[in-house]
Order: C-alpha cells, then structure tokens, then sequence
C-alpha cells in the first residue's frame, strides 16, 4: 500500500471513530432528556420537569411544579431507582387553554420520575417546597448500612 | 452574508434602533422577556430567518405558519426571539448573521437578555440582574444608571456571542443577565432582568402581567426548555459556574 493510500486510510479510521462518538453523544444526550410527548392524557398528567443531584451525603430531586396545591404533593419510590413525584393542580388544565385546538385532553396533576442509581434512606426523607419549585432530601445509605 | 442562513424582511427596517435579543438560554430569561416585550408593546413582526442549521420547522400561530426564528419591531426597537432552542453547533452562524444584519441596518446597541444560573434560586425572593459591556464607556452608562457590573465570570451562549461579534464590529452590545433557574423556565427573573433594561432606554412596560402569568408561562415552557437544556449540556453551559483564571 502506499504511503498516501495509508495516510487516507488513517484519515477514514480517525472520521470512523468521530463519527461513531458523536452518534454515542447523540444516544446518550436523548436519554438525558428522552424524546416523547409531555403529556398523558390517559393518567390526566402533565410532565413537571426535574433534577437528580449526587452529593457525597444526600440526593437532592427538585421538581418544577407550578399552579399546584402543595398539600397534594406525594413523593414515592416506584423502584429501587426510581423516585416519582405527582401534585394535583389547582386548576384542570386542557389543551385548549394552552391553545391546541388539534388534540382533545385535560390534566390534573403534574408528575415527574427521577432516576437516583445510589442507595438512600427513603424514610428520612426531608420534603420542602417554595415558589412551585419542590425539593426533596434524601440522606444517602452508608456503605457500613448497606451491609 | 453566510450562504447558509439568511434574514428575509417583511417590513421596512428601522434604522438606529435597540436591537433586543432573546433567545432560548437558562430559565428562558431572554426568550420570556423579549416575547413580554413584543407583547406588551404589540411589535408586527419585520423580518424571519431562514436557515438550513436549523430543525425544519415550522410554528403556527392561529393557523398561519411562521418561521422559529422572528424579528419584530416598531421605530425604535427590534427584537430577536426564537421559538426553537438553536441547535449549539448553528449558534456561532446565527448569531454572526443577526450581528452583521444589525450592523447593516445600523442599529444603535444590541442588547442581549439572559440568565445566570444560580443554585439556590428558589430560596431568593428577588433575583439579582448583573450587566456586561462590549467597552468601558458603556460600562460606566451602565453603573451610572444602577446596573450592577458582573466583574469576573464566563459567559457562554447567545450573549457571549451577541458580544464577540459586537465588538470586532466595534458595535455597542450589553448582556442583562438575572439571576435565575438553570433549566426551569425563571418568568421573575425575566421581570426582573426587563426592569434593569427600563433602567438604560425608554422601553418601559408594566411587569405586573407577566408576574401574574409566572404559572401559566412555567407550564407552556416545558418543552422548550426541556430541549433548550440539551443543547445548553452540548454548549458546555455549566462553564458559568467557573471561577476564571486572570493573574
């Protein structure tokens, strides 16, 4: 082979390997943030948008949950990972408040599901919410608890 | 003129006018002011751009369809909004096009509005709003009139570009930035970022509406923000928070 054809082959394997990182960024960017409607009309809700953050001590949810009735708000562990949290809103929204003549549907509640892949002590739980924004503490499991 | 994007007018193009930017950024800041504005002070809309950078898409608005990304404007004001979050790789080409559009229709300053995230939002009852300015006499318009200046820091995203651009074309450019939620859409942080901006020109709005429709406006900007936030993660946004380097 020569030289040039060896450099050019090179040159293919290097735009190979970009090519295939950016189609993993690409994959990994929508399961940050998946594609699909906001909405479920057949449970009446609205997806609120969340946070998950790690600290070395506790795991912080906070979830965007305007025109709701605080008192409504239930914070659940669906399983092991995943934290779910639903409010009733204070006022039933439909999609021809929003202006969307072309879809027929009324929510209720706002919900959001948060992936936590750390052991926490869902009983300890420390639940605050101020202006709409909810935030929900949860102390970590020690390694020693774990065992 | 960049053979891939290109702004169509509709209108006659005021000259020495405020060019407004806002587009989508953390909590929306700039997007819910400027559309606020747009609203409030009933611009027609003057101009679109067409872009192969960008989703083709189109919004319909009582069934008439119109392009993402619009300009509106009265004598005095032109404002820049998108309904789309800029796909990060597009931006550096979107924003040249608006900066050397505004060069050509001499506007007088472009005026980016924006948010800086902050971690504790929720616990701040009145976000703070800091300014930047492409030059020192400006600067000191801004802190004579109130603003306060944002001293050190990274800006990343629409504004830093609004203002690279500005100053090679040694245009004047201000960022208004409030403080705000990172990817929650922020209305109070738009409120409070448009009262600085009264601060600086004659455009002067009642803010009560908007803080009224704080809920309404947290509801509809879901899904904006939700992809507005995937391309903030691609724009390596979260070098707001670093501390700069300067010895």
């Amino acid at each position: 082979m020569s030289e040039k054809r060896k450099k050019l082959s090179n040159l293919d394997t290097l735009n190979e390997y970009l090519e295939e990182i950016k189609t993993l960024t690409d994959k990994l960017m929508g399961f940050a943030s998946p594609e699909g409607p906001s909405w479920n009309t057949e449970t009446c809700c609205l997806h609120a948008l969340s946070n998950v953050f790690i600290t070395p001590r506790e795991v912080i949810v906070t979830a965007d949950l305007p025109n709701i009735e605080p008192e409504t708000v239930k914070v659940e562990a669906v399983d092991e990972n995943i934290i779910e949290i639903t409010a009733k809103m204070k006022k039933k929204v439909r999609f021809a408040d929003l202006g969307i003549s072309h879809r027929q549907g009324e929510f209720s509640f706002l919900r959001c599901q948060g992936r936590v892949d750390v052991a926490v002590d869902a009983e300890k739980m420390k639940i605050s919410c101020e202006k709409g924004i909810l935030e929900v503490r949860f102390p970590r499991k020690n390694i020693h608890e774990l065992e | 003129m960049s053979e891939s994007v290109k702004i169509i007018e509709k209108k006659p193009i005021p000259s020495d006018a405020t060019m407004i930017i806002g587009l989508p950024d953390v909590g929306l800041v700039g997007l819910i002011a400027t559309s606020y504005l747009i609203s409030e002070l009933d611009l027609e809309e003057i101009a679109y751009m067409d872009s192969d950078l960008l989703p083709p898409v189109v919004v319909l608005h009582q069934g008439v369809p119109h392009a993402p990304l619009r300009i509106y404007g009265n004598q005095n004001l032109i404002a820049v909004i998108s309904e789309l979050a800029i796909p990060a790789p597009a931006l550096y080409t979107i924003m040249r096009e608006i900066v050397d559009w505004g060069q050509a229709k001499k506007v007088k300053r472009i005026v980016s509005m924006g948010g800086i995230p902050i971690e504790n939002r929720q616990s701040i009852n009145e976000p703070e709003v800091f300014a930047a300015a492409s030059n020192q006499e400006l600067l000191d318009m801004l802190s004579k009139n109130g603003l306060k200046s944002l001293n050190e820091g990274y800006i990343v995203g629409p504004q830093a570009l609004s203002m690279r651009y500005s100053i090679s074309k040694k245009m004047q450019a201000i960022a208004i930035l409030a403080q705000s939620f990172y990817n929650y859409p922020d209305p109070q942080a738009a409120a409070m970022a448009l009262k600085e901006l009264s601060k600086i020109s004659d455009i002067k709005v009642d803010l009560s509406k908007l803080l009224e429709k704080g809920e309404e406006i947290r509801l509809k900007a879901r899904d904006i923000m939700k992809r507005t936030q995937q391309e903030m993660n691609r724009m390596q946004k979260s070098q707001e928070y670093d501390l700069p380097l300067y010895v």
